[in-house]
């Protein structure tokens, strides 16, 4: 069988035979990690000035995100939400991915009502510390 | 024998694989442009649960006080924000398991909550409870 192939591209295709296998697995692999690593988060789309703080660490698995601005409005995937909508598109999040984790993006300014307001809207959904996301001041 | 050998390879074994290949390299486009590398980094705040106790009948409990134009209060003192870390850790030296909670009053920023919490951690409390408002 290896006789007869490695014969058949000697005198035949010398030209166009390319072996296409090993681009393939290259491209298989390639695609399976993107696939899984591919955690379609929903973006604020709010622009948002960060409080600083030394002590920031990564937020693990934190995907579902919210912005709350310096006004206390509450941004969700680009769109302001009122706060009674948080909690229905919080609990479809965490459906749809139920290990993810909630980050919320709070402005220096945001007054910390608007923020507590949120984190008890979608307290009963978290398994996890709520992640404050900060810049690192490092 | 090589010519009917050939003959057979032809027959089963060479698949167009170029239409596959086609998918699978728009998926892996598709996935690439849709896989967003985005790491959120912060702070982590425990909101504990509004049926136990609060926290200020535990005796073994630091608590700072956030109000509402953004003064730090600690112990029946007013304190500077650089000042935290270092009273927390003096705090934490005598007993390193207490719990730590700050308590903001309507109208205090974000930003100072950040700075409180970022201190505290600093300072090595293990988590920063930050329970709900009390409504006026």
């Amino acid at each position: 069988m290896a006789s007869g192939r490695s014969g058949g591209a000697q005198d035949g295709g010398g030209e166009g035979e390319i072996d296409l296998t090993p681009m393939l697995d290259v491209v298989f692999i390639m695609l399976i990690f993107f696939i899984v690593t591919s955690s379609f988060v929903k973006e604020p789309g709010v622009e948002i000035l960060k409080a600083e703080a030394v002590t920031t660490s990564a937020c693990d698995r934190g995907t579902i995100i919210f912005a709350v601005n310096a006004t206390g409005d509450v941004y969700y995937d680009k769109k302001q939400i009122p706060i009674d909508r948080a909690y229905r598109l919080a609990e479809a999040a965490k459906k749809e991915a139920p290990k993810a984790n909630f980050v919320i993006q709070a402005d220096v300014d945001t007054p910390t009502s608007a923020l507590s307001d949120l984190l008890g809207v979608i307290k009963p959904l978290m398994d996890a510390p709520l992640c404050v996301s900060t810049d690192d001041a490092g | 024998m090589r010519k009917r050998n050939r003959q057979a390879d032809a027959d089963e074994a060479e698949i167009d694989l170029t239409p596959m290949l086609d998918v699978v390299f728009i998926m892996l486009i598709f996935f690439i442009v849709v896989a967003s590398f985005l790491k959120e980094a912060g702070i982590e705040m425990n909101r504990p649960d509004s049926n136990q106790n609060p926290p200020e009948t535990d005796a073994t409990s630091i608590v700072v006080t956030i109000t509402g134009d953004n003064q730090i209060w600690m112990e029946n003192r007013r304190i500077d924000i650089r000042a935290v870390r270092a009273n927390i850790a003096r705090l934490l030296a005598s007993d390193p398991d207490q719990s730590f909670t700050v308590k903001t009053e309507s109208g205090a920023s974000a930003g100072a909550l950040v700075e409180v919490g970022d201190a505290a951690r600093e300072a090595g409390v293990k988590q920063v409870n930050w329970p709900a408002e009390e409504k006026k």
